[in-house]
């Protein structure tokens, strides 16, 4: 009995959390002239036709162009991110190198809106020739990730037995050594959470994309945008849920395939225990 | 070869002196045992031979080379830690190699290395585990073996066994000692537990407060202690000091509690005497040096720990045997071996009787 009553509210819980991503899909499915008659959480007749319209690549929409931009983009946003902040975070943990006044600093950048950073941005990548490209957004998209990543790598290190690196350096590692095949491959697990919430982050990022992307590198976020309104007139309501549920699948089929990764305890048997 | 010197070493944090002055010589194949209570700096000692702790005054010479800037690989030592520090993302055979692998050895000789280190710690069948798929003492035998394969001038123990059961301890203790008979390497091995120092130690270094207190065989520093503090450091159970003073008559006066006839030289002034338990004896009130009351017992099997207390001399643990008749709260006389007792004076150091 309280078993099914804790389903009851568990199955409430998910229902309420998740109700707006339903809405979407079951909108998609929907055509035009059935949203009119229909808005409830059902389809009297599916169809595929707002994919299809979704998909067709025409000159001013080509839905390929942006979920490349996004993936490229977030490719380089969350690498970037997590190349630079091992390293940095091996010197904080270890060296206890701008522990004090550094991390603090790089953390609060996060807490900072974003928005502060636009308008010089925005000139400075005019003056680099770095607007709509795919790298320039990749790059701002690198410094968005990069506090987080340098919190859940240095803590992750902070886990770690100094003994583990002393023991390389017997073995006569170098610290470069002892950072990529010591610390690396044990702080996998926190390496792979940094990117999935690295890749997230990006991929989910709108407010760059808008300001320093038009046409060549537009992401998907945004590019979703130009297809609620396609066909001039009202909101497409069927083209924009279907354009949004491509957009959102990427990453949630990469957190679903990565979760394994970050479960899973590397260090069992590294000391005693 | 693998000859260790310290020349007036020293290790300071900040304004903080850990290390001072310390000279010590350590010659080929020989296995010294640092022991010394816990912050003495006998761990830290160790970590400035190995090199991973920067020396900040004097030198530290291995076979007549100053490696007291060199790194700690070009010291051609090896490490066992505490925690044995084993790589969790590597087999036991990735570990043992990866000394050699850094030092660009072919991927054969390390094999050929790995499997003679392996075959001699009975780590065969073992190779291609995991660390977390180890119990502790296999663990502990694979970071032995990974110091072995580098083939070092001599071997740093940090309290290697200090994690493992106490059977498990006795059996790894004897392995060890096996080890430095087949090898011949040098061996410094730095515990808190004076058992693994008395049974493995060919010489004990005793530190405290970063200095060395004493050091020899194991022997020298039960019999004869330079000083109070290795007077009650080595032993278990410790030894009883009991206050004294010299009279007249060349006999020393137990505080008023009796008296002990002792030769000794004419300008010796011991204020403190020093007893083994097993150096005592019981016996009946009238027959002993002195006597006091029975407090407690502890029964060890073999022996019994019985505790009497005099009002003046306080709790004296006097070893009987495993039957002893004597029951608590009786009276009884304490009779003391004046032979293989030791005295120490008011600065705490040894005084040498005319004996």
């Amino acid at each position: 009995m309280i078993n099914a009553l804790r389903w009851l509210v568990f199955a409430i819980a998910a229902f309420a959390m998740n109700f707006p991503i339903l809405v979407t899909l079951v909108t998609s499915f929907k055509s035009t002239r059935e949203l009119s008659t229909n808005p409830g959480l059902w389809v009297q007749a599916p169809t595929l036709d707002n994919y299809l319209a979704v998909f067709q690549v025409s000159d001013r929409l080509n839905i390929f162009l942006y979920l490349f931009n996004s993936i490229t983009v977030a490719f380089i946003g969350t690498t970037l991110a997590v190349v630079l902040a091992l390293p940095a975070a091996y010197a904080i943990a270890r060296g206890r190198l701008g522990e004090r006044t550094l991390l603090p600093f790089i953390v609060n950048l996060r807490a900072v809106p974003l928005i502060i950073f636009a308008i010089p941005l925005y000139m400075m990548f005019q003056w680099l020739a770095l607007l709509d490209t795919r790298l320039g957004l990749g790059l701002i998209l690198s410094i968005v990730n990069l506090p987080l990543a340098l919190v859940i790598l240095v803590n992750a290190i902070r886990d770690l037995p100094g003994e583990l690196d002393e023991a390389a350096l017997m073995d006569g590692a170098s610290r470069t050594q002892i950072l990529l095949r010591v610390i690396a491959p044990v702080c996998r697990p926190a390496i792979v959470t940094s990117l999935i919430f690295g890749f997230i982050t990006a991929w989910n990022e709108f407010l760059f994309g808008l300001m320093l992307t038009t046409s060549k590198a537009v992401p998907i976020t945004v590019g979703a945008s130009f297809f609620f309104a396609a066909s001039g007139g009202g909101v497409q309501w069927g083209v924009a849920s279907a354009v949004m549920v491509v957009g959102a699948l990427p990453p949630v089929l990469l957190g679903l395939i990565m979760y394994r990764q970050i479960s899973g305890s590397m260090t069992a048997g590294a000391v005693k225990g | 070869m693998g000859k260790i010197s310290l020349r007036k070493a020293g290790k300071q944090y900040g304004t903080v002196e850990i290390i001072r002055d310390l000279d010590l010589e350590i010659a080929d194949g020989e296995f010294v045992v640092i022991v010394g209570p816990s912050g003495c700096g006998k761990s830290t000692l160790l970590r400035m031979i190995a090199g991973l702790e920067a020396t900040t005054a004097g030198q530290i010479v291995i076979d007549g080379r100053d490696v007291t800037e060199a790194l700690p690989v070009e010291r051609k030592l090896a490490m066992v830690f505490q925690s044995y520090a084993l790589y969790p993302h590597m087999t036991v055979r990735q570990n043992m190699g990866f000394g050699l692998k850094l030092a660009k050895l072919s991927s054969g000789a390390i094999k050929t290395k790995v499997d003679a280190a392996a075959d001699t710690l009975k780590l065969t069948p073992l190779l291609d585990r995991y660390p977390k798929e180890l119990s502790g003492g296999q663990r502990q035998r694979v970071a032995i073996g990974r110091a072995i394969v580098r083939e070092p001038v001599g071997f740093l123990f940090d309290e290697p066994l200090s994690n493992l059961d106490a059977a498990l301890r006795v059996d790894m203790r004897l392995e060890i000692a096996k080890l430095h008979r087949t090898l011949g390497t040098t061996m410094i091995y730095v515990t808190h537990d004076q058992v693994e120092a008395m049974t493995l130690a060919d010489r004990i270094v005793v530190l405290k407060d970063g200095r060395v207190m004493q050091q020899g065989t194991p022997y020298e520093l039960y019999e004869k202690p330079a000083n109070l503090f290795v007077a009650q450091f080595i032993g278990s159970p410790k030894m009883n000091i009991l206050a004294c003073k010299r009279n007249g008559d060349g006999q020393l006066d137990l505080s008023g509690q009796g008296f002990l006839e002792m030769p000794l030289r004419s300008d010796a002034v011991p204020v403190q005497l020093g007893a083994r338990p097993e150096h005592l004896s019981l016996v009946a009130p009238e027959n002993g040096h002195c006597r006091g009351t029975v407090e407690a017992r502890e029964y060890l099997g073999g022996t019994t720990s019985v505790f009497v207390r005099n009002p003046e001399l306080g709790l004296i643990n006097v070893s009987a045997p495993a039957e002893t008749g004597f029951g608590i709260g009786e009276t009884v006389g304490i009779h003391i071996d004046n032979v293989r007792l030791s005295l120490f004076d008011a600065a705490g150091a040894a005084v040498i009787s005319s004996r």
